[in-house]
């Protein structure tokens, strides 16, 4: 009987076996079920506030727009201003003489024409631009040409290729950051983007007539400061002179009266913020001044609305290091800091306007840099909305990606990065024409719904993309995320969907957008826009009223027409 | 006289057999006998099948049914003093190399046995479970310990001289039976197991130390802009003492520039009749070497420099690392024959004929040698040295998070005769991974079918 029972159960296991697949390669992790289980850290309190500084369903236009204009340029941002995006995107570099700059790209190469008027090299003109500086008060430096020449040595020994901490800001603006535009996107050039002086020519001829005239800049569009970036989503635009060059006259700070230039160098500038000292690398020269008292005029086409600023900490090793408290200071400088100068008014939208660049949510800071996350939280501590951006080139391994885009790896970077002061999660979006990795499944776009943090993709390109996101993904269909992504929105006299509601899946609170027209028409046909019953995702039982924002969108091309471009 | 040859000759054979037999957990069934020859040649083969559930408490494990071994074996005994044995392995539905060895050995006149073997097979400062053959074990799989910080079979020849009292075994082997090594040489292993101990006829016990150095040669050859240097890499690991889903994940590291390898490790087992005790532990140590400079200076190749070497080999530590692990087995028997000490292997034996006993084992097994302050994030699946994510350049990070488990297990076998035998085990480990916070608790019960002849 024994023998009888033994045979059955060697064939049974024989045969479970021959059925049973043990291979690695096959094992089943089911990610949607894990969006479940795992531990999301909640947003806490304090940083639950700052993120309700952020409008529901943000548009954010992405650089301007890579699409239809010159990125990060007065063209870009005055186009996205009057579009009626609800914030002014772009990215933080700075100067060798430490001005930050709105600029994408680590190099110029690719958005200016610098191979052309500087090589890859310090500029020849260098030695004169020095000889040509004068201080504040107009009188010359007249530094020695020994010490011109050792610091021009200096100049050399830090020179890092095209990198924007080379060159100071005077000499950036004799290049042109629009006829790039044009060679490469023939479709949608205009002959207006591009600059039609020479001002490297311009610039020796004004030094053979005087050696302290000011550097001659470009006449069309210009890398930009920060401060140009504030100025526009303020309704203004660039003052520009006769020839269409900006006015901003530069001059060594008076202080530094009697310092010779290798002095200046060897002093690492340093920035001070609520009484803790953050210091540059020696490198940064902050010796000029900028006066940008008559840089800016009100821009006769302006629309009114009033959009924030969301703007980028890039690669941490390529910046000063006090490059956060720079910010910090540049934005008091212009009144932009919510921490020493808070709004009091919180209506994001108003009169049919945008009217976000008045509320709290007036700047929004992000960065995929650990170090800058870090650095930031140390200046900023929470206190101002910030956007860790999500990227991953699984198998690849760069510094800052998440190299398990899994339940687990994305609920410790959003615990590591609440506890460094950020609110809100930027995920890579899937789709053409840049086919980024796909960082915002539902199941995704679910934990940081878990966490009570915004969700914030980049970047939209497409009509698909924007209903893949806001509505399509499931059709509908009943999925496990819907207790918390599931919204029912009610019809708004703007909206055009049949029926007084529909209710769908939205895996966004806001997107960057190279095509801010069309984000803005989806959203108000459908009527996540233009609408004061919004359910609030981050309030349950609560509405969010954005029905006071802009109800008509702009003709891209016309507007652009407008705008004199 | 023709009898009394019969019996000289049966008497040889058998000390031949009983002073080597580690490898047939069972007389094999098959003899070929030709005493005129002074030859005996034995055939055998084994058989498990394994079924496991699982339940965890967030990766999954494969439920399911294994052919966990299918294996032929032979000998060949030649005078009182040649063995040779082979055995080959077809679990998993792929050949695999197990032991193959020539045994010279001869007894002294104290009763001494000098034993000399050259071959492939077990390492002696392996571990005592990884010397005890699987179809002996009184558990479904070896201690996880034994299997992530112990060492498996080697190409080698060892030297063993045992009594009644003693049992000294040592040996040098290769690191790669088959020198199939991508760069560098064939590294060498010294190892050896030293045991002190009581043989008696009811009762056995036995304790002592082994040690084990390891020099790893081979490795591959990592070519950065043209300047080449020699990268060896250390793995280790185990399975959740099952071999129906034999994943390693949550208990393994990869230890790149690892130079020497040491294993110390002290054990001691006792029986009588109807119980038996055994534990051990171990300690392994990996030690590092890597041509810093000649890497450092093929990244200076861009104007992404690193300024000094004392920069990059700041941002590249490399940390000896220090691994441990212990187990202690223990066993009843309800019925059937006594329990057996294999002095020859100073292993204990698996049971024979009809029997009933119930076992249970703790395990731990500590993979995890991390440096204090040092921060992970699952999802980088790096640890950070400054205790929080940095950018570029690299951590500085020293730590290794290969996981610490705790194993319980519980177990109960049935022999029916000296051939067939099952077994049914329930184990649960606790884990501690930084890679996978969520993975606590596992549950297995395993059942095993065995046959061998």
């Amino acid at each position: 009987m024994i023998k009888n029972y033994l045979s059955i159960g060697a064939i049974g296991l024989i045969a479970a076996a021959a059925m049973t697949s043990c291979s690695d390669e096959q094992q089943f992790v089911d990610y949607n079920a894990q969006a479940h289980k795992v531990d999301v850290q909640v947003l806490p309190a304090d940083l639950a506030k700052v993120r309700d500084y952020v409008p529901l369903y943000a548009v954010i236009a992405h650089r301007g727009s890579t699409y239809w204009t010159p990125e990060e340029t007065e063209a870009s941002w005055r186009w996205a201003r009057d579009m009626g995006a609800d914030y002014l995107e772009s990215d933080l570099q700075a100067t060798k003489d430490g001005v930050v700059l709105s600029l994408h790209d680590d190099n110029l190469k690719r958005t200016t024409n610098i191979q052309s008027v500087f090589s890859d090299q310090v500029p020849d003109i260098r030695r004169a631009f020095y000889r040509s500086l004068t201080y504040e008060d107009g009188t010359p430096c007249n530094f020695s040409e020994a010490d011109i020449n050792e610091q021009y040595n200096n100049d050399l020994g830090n020179y890092y290729s095209y990198y924007p901490r080379n060159y100071y800001y005077a000499e950036l603006l004799m290049l042109d950051a629009g006829a790039w535009f044009n060679e490469d996107n023939l479709e949608q050039a205009r002959a207006s983007f591009a600059s039609t002086n020479n001002p490297l020519q311009e610039t020796l001829d004004a030094w053979r007539a005087d050696k302290n005239a000011q550097v001659v800049y470009t006449n069309g569009q210009y890398i930009s400061a920060l401060a140009d970036q504030i100025a526009y989503a303020e309704g203004k635009k660039l003052n520009r002179d006769a020839q269409g060059r900006r006015i901003l006259p530069y001059h060594v700070k008076n202080s530094l009266k009697g310092k010779t230039l290798v002095e200046i160098c060897s002093a690492a500038p340093s920035t001070e913020v609520e009484g803790t000292t953050w210091t540059a690398q020696a490198r940064y020269m902050d010796f000029l001044v900028y006066d940008f008292s008559n840089a800016y005029v009100a821009d006769d086409k302006d629309s009114g609305n009033r959009p924030g600023i969301y703007i980028e900490f890039k690669e941490s090793w390529a910046q000063p290091k006090d490059m956060e408290a720079r910010v910090y200071k540049e934005l008091d400088k212009w009144g932009w800091n919510i921490i020493t100068k808070p709004e009091a008014n919180n209506q994001f939208y108003k009169d049919g306007k945008v009217n976000v660049g008045n509320t709290n949510g007036k700047v929004i800071l992000q960065s995929f840099s650990f170090d800058a996350t870090n650095r930031a939280y140390q200046v900023f501590k929470g206190r101002v909305p910030f956007c860790y951006l999500l990227w991953t080139d699984y198998p690849g391994d760069y510094a800052t990606d998440i190299k398990y885009d899994t339940p687990t790896g994305v609920a410790a970077f959003i615990k590591t990065m609440q506890d460094h002061g950020c609110h809100i999660i930027g995920p890579a979006i899937s789709g053409a024409p840049n086919n980024y990795p796909e960082m915002n499944c539902p199941w995704q776009a679910y934990m940081v719904r878990r966490a009570g943090m915004i969700n914030h993709p980049y970047s939209f390109d497409s009509q698909a993309q924007i209903t893949k996101y806001m509505g399509y993904w499931n059709y509908g269909l009943d999925t496990e995320f819907d207790d918390l992504m599931k919204v029912t929105i009610k019809k708004t006299p703007y909206s055009v969907f049949p029926g007084e509601s529909q209710t769908w899946p939205i895996y966004m609170d806001g997107c960057f957008t190279n095509h801010t027209e069309m984000n803005l028409q989806y959203m108000i046909d459908n009527g996540m826009r233009c609408n004061a019953n919004l359910p609030n995702p981050f309030h349950p039982g609560q509405n969010f009223d954005n029905s006071q924002a802009p109800s008509t969108v702009p003709n891209a091309v016309e507007l652009l027409n407008q705008l004199g471009y | 006289m023709k009898s009394y040859k019969y019996i000289i000759m049966s008497a040889l054979a058998a000390f031949t057999l009983s002073a080597t037999a580690q490898d047939f957990d069972t007389d094999p069934t098959l003899n070929i006998d030709n005493k005129e020859k002074q030859v005996k040649f034995t055939v055998g083969a084994r058989f498990m099948a394994d079924a496991a559930y699982y339940h965890t408490d967030f990766t999954p494990l494969q439920s399911g049914a294994s052919i966990t071994d299918a294996r032929i074996r032979t000998s060949m005994s030649y005078g009182e003093n040649w063995y040779f044995y082979a055995d080959f392995g077809f679990g998993g539905g792929k050949f695999s190399q197990k032991n193959i060895f020539l045994q010279y050995a001869t007894k002294d006149a104290n009763d001494g046995v000098h034993a000399i073997k050259v071959g492939y097979y077990n390492d002696p400062a392996g571990s005592m479970a990884r010397q005890t053959s699987l179809g002996s074990y009184h558990f479904i799989s070896r201690a996880g310990m034994s299997n992530a910080i112990g060492a498996g079979r080697a190409l080698g020849v060892t030297y063993k001289y045992s009594t009644n009292n003693l049992f000294l075994y040592q040996g040098v082997f290769t690191e790669n039976q088959y020198n199939k090594i991508e760069a560098g040489f064939n590294g060498a292993t010294l190892a050896g197991r030293w045991l002190y101990r009581s043989v008696g006829d009811d009762a056995n016990w036995h304790a002592g130390v082994s040690a084990r150095w390891a020099h790893l040669g081979g490795g591959e050859t990592v070519t950065t802009k043209g300047s080449s240097v020699l990268k060896k890499t250390f793995s280790m690991g185990q399975s959740l003492e099952t071999y129906v889903d034999e994943d390693e994940q949550f208990l393994s590291c990869d230890l790149p520039w690892a130079n020497n390898v040491t294993d110390l490790g002290a054990e001691a087992l006792y029986h009588n009749d109807n119980f038996f005790v055994r534990a051990e532990y171990k300690h392994r140590i990996v030690t590092k070497k890597r041509d810093s400079y000649k890497i450092f200076i093929a990244s200076q190749d861009n104007i992404d420099g690193w300024g000094g070497i004392e920069w990059w080999e700041n941002a590249n530590k490399l940390k000896t690392n220090h691994f441990n692990g212990a187990y202690v087995e223990a066993g009843y028997k309800i019925f059937g024959n006594p329990y057996k000490y294999d002095k020859h292997n100073a292993v204990l034996g698996g049971l024979d004929g009809k029997a009933l006993e119930v076992v249970a084992r703790f395990n731990y097994t500590a993979l995890n040698n991390k440096t204090e302050g040092e921060y992970f994030n699952a999802g980088r699946g790096h640890y950070y040295a400054a205790g929080w994510m940095e950018d570029w350049p690299g951590t500085g990070a020293t730590s290794v998070g290969g996981g610490d488990v705790y194993s319980t297990t519980l177990g109960v076998n049935y022999s029916f005769n000296k051939y067939a035998q099952v077994m049914l085990n329930y184990t649960w480990h606790k884990l501690e991974k930084d890679f996978l916070p969520y993975d606590k608790n596992f549950h297995q019960v395993q059942a095993r079918v065995q046959f061998t002849f």
